[in-house]
């Protein structure tokens, strides 16, 4: 066992020590995450926040003046003077000059106390593209509607025929409940598309650099027992993996807030205690070192790192397939055997774990199989560095 | 007991297909080696002579434990390379020149890296490192990275790291391939310093002025087949002359013969 610290030492100096890896793989991820999902968060909110000291330029014509009561209750506004053609309407749409034009029929409000046979038009112009013109559709229907609410209710002489029933719906989760199944959405598809990001990007060197570089018989003349390899070069990947992986994770985390649109009041990862975290703690590290002996067994039976990173990545699709079936799943999966398949068993006991929803059977299966799983494939690795045609296949 | 006996050697490569296509060949298997058996001893150099492609460096990778011998084996101080290969690695080191060592590492890291995976010492490896690098005038690069130095510095860094643990065997594929002049000389002049150490050396090359100088016995092997295996004076005096090439050239043709009745 001692030559397998040698060998991981060595795997964790060769990444920790070289800048540009240390920068690629650990600094980046948790950077370029929080950057992109900050900004992403960002741009979503202010698709529905108009700055406050916004004046809405509206061009209308006939407006009654029912509707300009609820347009000063609700819009911070200014109509715009002159008269425009429906040309010249477009025009200034599309040049920013107006956001909204709206065209009330001439005899609109009469029209509507006759209760005329033929009702009165409103037409409406807007420029979809632009968010203060939509923005200001947007508001500028509401009003309508709630005028159109208004006239229906003064025409009808019985309250009951506008009202047949009233449903009250109470939506009785709470905000705990409410942020778990934000986390149990996004945070196992984005754990295990991250984990093995990580994985990949360390993995194929260790052994298929090695290979690709002439550097493993070296190796391989030493008295170093083939399962001491495979342990060394598993384990050094996994922590590697583990910690890239945990740089995009604290990314996500700082992210998350600005990402869901939570205000100061809703819950934050503080909603899961020591017990949640101890579970996801140990469901990573199987998860990692799964993925890790998954990576490593392709990279010793390829030549090149290019061979396998090429052959790695249909599973890496296989995973982000899982890990995005996941996050649409309506509920955790209570059956122990599902807790059995790779990837699969650790990404729903992870989505339970966040839930609050799980059960300690479950995780110990999902644990245990993994472990089993890892154990399977140091064995394989330990026979594939003993094999002359794996090892020295040109 | 012989220091290093190769008993009845046979190994045979499946070709690829890709193999298959390059050579222009429906073989599906090829023999490299054809029951070869020779022994070496400490304080001698034994030469693997051969054209290319006659099963040298076969021979030397199943010596150096790197492939498993078909069938026949292998004793070096009395252990099994089938049986007891990792007590056999603690005693050998293999080189050739298209070993590599990594390039991201300085010569130091190496040293220190490869004398743990062999158990060496803190104390003793320094000591080792002190006078290795000081013998091939690594010293001054010990912290340049191995992509920054000169090709000749690069095989003596080789030389030096895998010799860490002062093994008794040191086997050497083709010891001066690609190098030049000078650092051919530090390596010939290494090796034989070896010999004179007691070390046991068997080295696998083409060059027949190689094999003069250096080897006191030596083995022409030729289509995987071992054709003769003796003191280099007694190899040379199959001549008339006493001419080493012209021995060569007459095993590789009576190969060629038999391969031709054959």
């Amino acid at each position: 066992m001692r030559n397998m610290f040698v060998i991981f030492r060595k795997e964790l100096y060769r990444v920790l020590t070289d800048k540009r890896l240390v920068l690629t793989v650990f600094i980046l991820p948790g950077l370029s995450i929080f950057v992109i999902y900050t900004i992403i968060g960002t741009l979503v909110q202010a698709q529905f926040t108009e700055p406050e000291d916004y004046e809405t330029k509206i061009y209308a014509e006939n407006v009654p003046d029912a509707i300009v009561h609820r347009l000063d209750e609700t819009m911070n506004y200014r109509f715009i003077e002159g008269e425009l053609t429906r040309d010249d309407i477009e025009e200034q749409i599309m040049d920013e000059k107006i956001d909204l034009a709206v065209i009330f029929a001439e005899d609109f409000e009469e029209r509507i106390i006759d209760k005329s046979p033929n009702p009165p038009g409103v037409t409406v112009f807007y420029n979809q593209g632009n968010q203060s013109s939509a923005s200001a559709h947007t508001r500028f229907s509401a009003v309508m509607n709630a005028y159109h609410e208004s006239i229906i209710k003064e025409r009808l002489d019985d309250p009951a025929d506008y009202h047949p029933y009233i449903l009250a719906t109470e939506n009785i989760i709470d905000e705990r409940t409410m942020a778990a199944q934000g986390f149990a959405m996004l945070l196992p598809m984005l754990i295990i598309i991250f984990l093995f990001a990580g994985a990949m990007s360390i993995g194929p060197d260790a052994i298929a650099g090695e290979k690709e570089r002439g550097t493993i018989a070296s190796l391989l003349v030493t008295p170093t027992k083939r399962r001491d390899i495979a342990l060394g070069k598993v384990t050094s990947s996994a922590l590697l993996s583990l910690l890239s992986a945990l740089s995009a994770f604290i990314g996500i985390i700082l992210s998350l807030p600005r990402l869901m649109m939570a205000d100061e009041t809703m819950p934050d990862i503080s909603i899961y205690g020591a017990q949640e975290f101890l579970a996801i703690f140990f469901l990573l590290v199987v998860t990692v070192i799964f993925i890790v002996g998954l990576i490593s067994i392709i990279s010793a039976y390829a030549k090149t790192i290019k061979e396998a990173s090429m052959l790695i990545m249909p599973f890496y699709f296989i995973a982000m397939i899982i890990g995005i079936m996941n996050s649409f799943g309506a509920e955790v999966n209570q059956n122990p055997l599902v807790h059995l398949v790779p990837i699969y068993g650790p990404i729903n006991m992870l989505s339970g774990v966040l839930l609050f929803d799980y059960s300690l059977t479950n995780f110990f299966v999902t644990i245990a199989a993994n472990i089993v799983y890892i154990a399977v494939f140091v064995f394989i690795l330990n026979k594939m560095f003993d094999n002359e045609k794996v090892m020295f296949a040109r | 007991m012989t220091d290093l006996e190769v008993r009845d050697l046979r190994k045979t490569f499946r070709l690829s297909r890709k193999q298959r296509r390059i050579e222009r060949t429906d073989e599906k298997k090829r023999i490299a080696v054809k029951g070869l058996s020779f022994t070496a001893r400490r304080g001698e150099i034994y030469g693997l002579l051969g054209p290319n492609g006659a099963g040298k460096t076969t021979t030397l990778r199943c010596i150096s434990t790197l492939i498993r011998p078909d069938e026949g084996d292998i004793f070096i101080d009395g252990k099994s390379v089938l049986k007891e290969s990792i007590e056999v690695r603690k005693n050998i080191a293999f080189l050739t020149t298209e070993l590599k060592l990594d390039d991201f590492f300085t010569p130091n890291y190496l040293f220190g890296y490869f004398s743990r995976l062999h158990g060496i010492d803190e104390k003793t490896m320094e000591k080792r490192r002190t006078e290795q690098f000081e013998r091939f005038g690594i010293d001054k690069f010990a912290e340049v990275k191995v992509a920054d130095l000169s090709s000749g510095m690069k095989q003596k860094t080789s030389l030096a790291i895998s010799l860490v643990h002062d093994p008794d065997f040191i086997i050497f594929d083709e010891p001066t391939n690609g190098l030049d002049v000078l650092t051919a000389r530090t390596v010939i002049d290494y090796l034989l310093e070896m010999r004179e150490a007691g070390k046991a050396i068997i080295i696998s090359t083409h060059i027949l002025s190689v094999v003069e100088k250096m080897c006191d016995r030596v083995g022409i092997i030729i289509d995987g087949e071992l054709k003769v295996s003796d003191e280099l004076a007694k190899v040379k005096a199959l001549d008339e002359n006493g001419d080493l090439e012209e021995v060569f050239f007459h095993l590789v043709e009576e190969s060629a013969g038999d391969f031709a009745h054959a």
